[in-house]
C-alpha cells in the first residue's frame, strides 16, 4: 500500500475529520469545498496565512479550526 | 467638514451597522447601502459546508467606503477575545476590532474585567480598539487612558430595544471623554439615534432595529437620518432647559 492511501484523522472545528495522510491545508480546504478565500486557518492555536497553506502539511490528531465571517452588532 | 474621527480613520456617516439578525442577506446588503455606514459589524463563527454561500465578507468589501469593524463576541475571556481578534484580523485586514465579551446569555452583560484586560493586550498589538461596556464613566475614562480608539457604552441591553435607559450615564461619560463615544446596543427608534447624537456621542450603532424591522433599508434610512439630524442639533446648540415659561411674543401691546 503506497503511503498516499493511507488516511489520518484530525479535529476539524470540533469534529473529527478523516484526511489523507501528507495533505496540506490546501488539501484539507478542497474536501470540505471552501474555496479558502474568505476562511481563516487556525491549526493548533496559530494563524496560517494564505500564502502557507499549499505547504502546510497536517498531521494525525492537529486540531484545525476554518473559521469565516458571519452576521453580528 | 464634520467628520467621525477614530485613530487617524475619518468617517462622514456616524451611524455604524451590525449586520446580525437579517432575514437574508441580500436584505442586509440593501439595509448597510440605505444607511450609509462607512464601519458595519461582523462577527467570527465556524465554517461549514451547508453554510459556505453565507460569507458576508466578500459581498461587504464590495461595498464602496465600507470598513469592517469585526466583534469578539462568543468570547467569554479577555484570552479568547484576543485569540478572535488576531484571526479577525488576518481574515478582514481591518485595524478596527470591537471588544464584546459577555459570559451570560441572559444579560449579554459585558464582563468589565475581562474587556479591560482584552483591551489593554489589543492596544499593545496595534488594533483600534473599540470596547462595548457598560454605560460605566470610570470604566470608560480606564479605557481611554489605556489608548483605547473609542468607548461605546449601551443604551440598554442588546437586542431590548428599550432605548437610552443609561442616559445619565452616558452623559457623564460624554462629558468626561477624549476619544469618541459610541452608543451601542438597544436603540429602537430613529428619534433615540437623534438624541443620543444631541446628547453629543459621536457616532451609533444599530442593528436589531433595522434587522427585525418590516422594512430594514428604509428603517437603515431613517435611522441615517436621524443620526445627521441628532448631530446637525448638536453642532448648532440646543437651548438651555427652563423650570418656567420664557414668552416669545411681546405681551403688553393690547391688555396694557
Amino acid at each position: 500500500m503506497k503511503e498516499m492511501s493511507q488516511m489520518i484523522t484530525i479535529d476539524l472545528n470540533g469534529q473529527q475529520q478523516p484526511l489523507p495522510a501528507d495533505s496540506a491545508i490546501s488539501d484539507l480546504l478542497a474536501i470540505v469545498g471552501s474555496d479558502g478565500k474568505s476562511v481563516a486557518v487556525v491549526v493548533n492555536e496559530c494563524i496560517i496565512r494564505p500564502e502557507q497553506r499549499s505547504t502546510h502539511k497536517l498531521y494525525a490528531g492537529d486540531c484545525v479550526e476554518l473559521l469565516m465571517f458571519a452576521g453580528g452588532g | 467638514m464634520d467628520s467621525l474621527q477614530i485613530g487617524s480613520y475619518y468617517f462622514s456617516s456616524r451611524l455604524i451597522l451590525g449586520t446580525g439578525k437579517f432575514s437574508n442577506s441580500t436584505v442586509m446588503l440593501d439595509a448597510v447601502r440605505a444607511s450609509g455606514a462607512q464601519l458595519v459589524t461582523v462577527a467570527l463563527r465556524r465554517f461549514n459546508r451547508e453554510q459556505a454561500e453565507d460569507d458576508l465578507f466578500g459581498p461587504l468589501s464590495e461595498i464602496e467606503g465600507v470598513t469592517l469593524m469585526p466583534n469578539t463576541s462568543g468570547a467569554s475571556t479577555a484570552a479568547e477575545a484576543v485569540r478572535a481578534a488576531h484571526i479577525a484580523r488576518e481574515l478582514s485586514g481591518s485595524p478596527f476590532i470591537k471588544v464584546e465579551i459577555h459570559p451570560n446569555p441572559q444579560h449579554l452583560m459585558p464582563d468589565p474585567i475581562e474587556t479591560f484586560e482584552a483591551a489593554r493586550i489589543l492596544v499593545q498589538d496595534g488594533f483600534l480598539v473599540m470596547p462595548y461596556i457598560a454605560a460605566d464613566p470610570v470604566l470608560a475614562k480606564r479605557l481611554e487612558e489605556i489608548g483605547c480608539a473609542s468607548v461605546m457604552p449601551l443604551g440598554s441591553a442588546i437586542g431590548s430595544g428599550q432605548g437610552l435607559a443609561t442616559s445619565e450615564m452616558l452623559n457623564i461619560i460624554i462629558r468626561e471623554s477624549g476619544i469618541p463615544v459610541i452608543v451601542d446596543a438597544g436603540l429602537r427608534s430613529p428619534s433615540e439615534a437623534a438624541h443620543a447624537m444631541e446628547m453629543g456621542c459621536e457616532a451609533v450603532l444599530v442593528n436589531s432595529a433595522i434587522a427585525v424591522a418590516g422594512d430594514p433599508p428604509a428603517m437603515a434610512e431613517a435611522f441615517a437620518e436621524g443620526v445627521k439630524a441628532g448631530r446637525k442639533a448638536f453642532r448648532a446648540g440646543l437651548m438651555q432647559r427652563s423650570g418656567s415659561a420664557i414668552a416669545t411674543s411681546p405681551l403688553t401691546f393690547l391688555g396694557s
